[in-house]
């Protein structure tokens, strides 16, 4: 299933280097975002400290699996969004928009990689990815990827094998619960199809008119779309030799393309079993006697 | 009267002297707080004192939005003044009442063409056996948090805010027709929205650094349009600025547990704060 599909839009190097175990130079990190970073940092002269968007609860949870934050870490893109012409009634992918979703949120997210990779961390914890529009943009978008970079107090490196600081959608809560299960997450994967949904032509209306019937067309462009989309995001764990995907989440959205044209979106964290024994600790269970 | 007229006079009368007690006994407890969070904040050693506001509007000169590109330095110099002089009051307003801390502040950021305002309010707590009446900290946590945090050795210091505003760049014609239909970045918006987000992300870590915090929790990162033009952009970064009170981050080693009842209770920060006005 995972060799059938990656016709279009996952715009990811596959080149030799990727694999490589040095940390990639962040390319191109304004000198605006590495003045911010820097005063994060420790230095002669200098106290250093950290920012992050965790919660309370999930900053106090990173700590207790021996994490501790770094900063908040950002990357955005304002996009223009190209034109592609669709047949009224022809269900199809647009490869072009598909491209231009994927390689937008790409770039923040390479952004804010390159944010995490400046000040050292080993990830990013709850990472979230938004698309903004504004008035003054037609067909444009700003896509933004946000989240907090971490590092291990052990020292130990918790680099995915592309050399790159992992990243992940969990929250502090889920990520605990994650590392106490013995899996260690290796990186945000993601798919996405935009969808052009034929309309029913008329007779097929007439057909259909009063009764039930299933409609062949929609049911199959749907699920075609999902299935894309979930298959290149498990292209992109099979590329991090995960062993699976949690927190997976299918987002339909239709943007500003009308009705029939739609963005099938699936996210996760791709996750590896971590080295050593671990013993799942039994969960207690308890009856709440209030409400 | 007009609403500014309103607004000075409230603020007038906030800024009075509280009605004199006697025999300085605290007057009956105001406090947003619920119920749960009394009893927690009582189980680690503090009680609520009074409902406390600090209110502050700067000016923005005429013409700021329309005749500059880039960043409006004028409305970023405004919210950092209005931001300070909140704080100041609010902390006032809160050693008035006879509290030591304030929790669970809600920051109220409002932007027109003309004016910056910073509202700030939140419930005044202090020590219960009170040894001392030293001003020690600020904060838009909720008392769980709070007792969360002073659990595992940290302590909040203040509010660390920044802002800054910018003005969207416009495409030049050529750009705008070589872009259409086409896929691609727009380089200068990126970056023009990009550093706007920097720095005040940048001037929220300086508010950091004056309070001498180790970290800032809980930052939030508002954006949207400022002013009557759409292409006005503001970007508010709030946060609390914690420090390491003892030796080292003690654990609080959690349980894991799995909840029988049919109906998942999920936890929700505005329920334990009280439903607000908004």
């Amino acid at each position: 299933m995972t060799d059938t599909a990656d016709q279009a839009g996952t715009g990811r190097s596959k080149g030799p280097d990727a694999s490589s175990t040095t940390a990639p130079l962040p390319k191109g990190l304004p000198p605006d975002a590495s003045r911010r970073l820097a005063e994060l940092e420790d230095r002669p002269g200098h106290k250093g400290m950290f920012t992050s968007d965790l919660s309370v609860n999930e900053f106090l949870l990173i700590k207790e699996v021996g994490f501790h934050p770094l900063g908040f870490v950002m990357g955005s893109s304002i996009y223009h969004l190209g034109i592609q012409t669709r047949r009224w009634s022809q269900s199809q992918e647009l490869s072009k928009l598909t491209e231009a979703m994927y390689e937008a949120r790409q770039l923040a997210m390479d952004r804010m990689d390159a944010e995490a990779t400046e000040l050292g961390a080993d990830g990013v914890v709850g990472v979230r990815l938004d698309v903004n529009y504004y008035e003054w943009g037609a067909d444009t978008a700003e896509f933004i990827a946000v989240g907090t970079a971490v590092k291990a107090e052990d020292g130990r490196s918790y680099r995915n094998r592309q050399g790159k600081p992992f990243t992940s959608d969990l929250s502090g809560q889920d990520f605990w619960v994650l590392m106490q299960t013995g899996h260690v997450p290796l990186g945000l994967v993601m798919g996405t199809c935009v969808y052009h949904i034929a309309h029913r032509g008329l007779g097929q209306t007439v057909r259909a008119a009063g009764r039930n019937v299933e409609l062949p067309n929609f049911t199959q462009a749907l699920y075609e779309a999902r299935e894309l989309a979930m298959t290149r995001m498990q292209d992109e764990a099979n590329e991090l030799e995960a062993s699976g995907i949690v927190g997976v989440r299918l987002e339909e959205k239709s943007h500003m393309w009308g009705a029939h044209t739609i963005e099938f979106l699936s996210l996760g964290t791709a996750v590896a079993r971590s080295t050593g024994d671990f013993t799942i600790p039994q969960p207690k269970t308890i009856i709440s006697l209030d409400g | 009267m007009t609403i500014r007229d309103e607004v000075r006079q409230a603020v007038t009368a906030l800024a009075a002297p509280p009605p004199p007690t006697s025999g300085g006994a605290i007057r009956g407890t105001t406090s947003d707080l619920t119920i749960d969070e009394m009893l927690l904040l009582h189980s680690a050693g503090w009680e609520p004192v009074d409902f406390v506001y600090g209110i502050s509007w700067w000016s923005v000169p005429w013409g700021a939005w329309q005749w500059t590109t880039g960043e409006v330095q004028e409305a970023s110099s405004a919210f950092a003044g209005a931001a300070t002089q909140a704080a100041k009051q609010l902390r006032e307003s809160c050693e008035r009442a006879g509290g030591t801390g304030v929790l669970g502040v809600e920051v109220g950021v409002r932007v027109s063409s003309h004016h910056v305002a910073i509202e700030l309010s939140g419930t005044a707590v202090r020590r219960v056996r009170a040894d001392q009446h030293r001003f020690e900290f600020v904060s838009d946590l909720s008392a769980r948090d709070f007792v969360l945090l002073d659990r595992a050795g940290w302590w909040p210091l203040g509010i660390a805010a920044g802002a800054s505003f910018v003005i969207a760049p416009r495409r030049t014609a050529r750009e705008w027709a070589s872009q259409q239909g086409q896929n691609a970045e727009l380089p200068n918006l990126t970056q023009a929205l990009y550093l706007a987000r920097e720095r005040a992300m940048e001037r929220m870590q300086r508010s950091g650094t004056t309070m001498k915090a180790d970290g800032i929790v809980a930052v939030k990162l508002r954006e949207g349009r400022a002013s009557s033009s759409v292409r006005v952009i503001q970007f508010v970064a709030i946060g609390t600025g914690v420090r390491l009170r003892t030796a080292s981050h003690r654990s609080i080693a959690p349980e894991m547990v799995v909840p029988l009842d049919e109906r998942l209770r999920q936890f929700d920060v505005k329920s334990l704060r009280g439903s607000s006005p908004e």
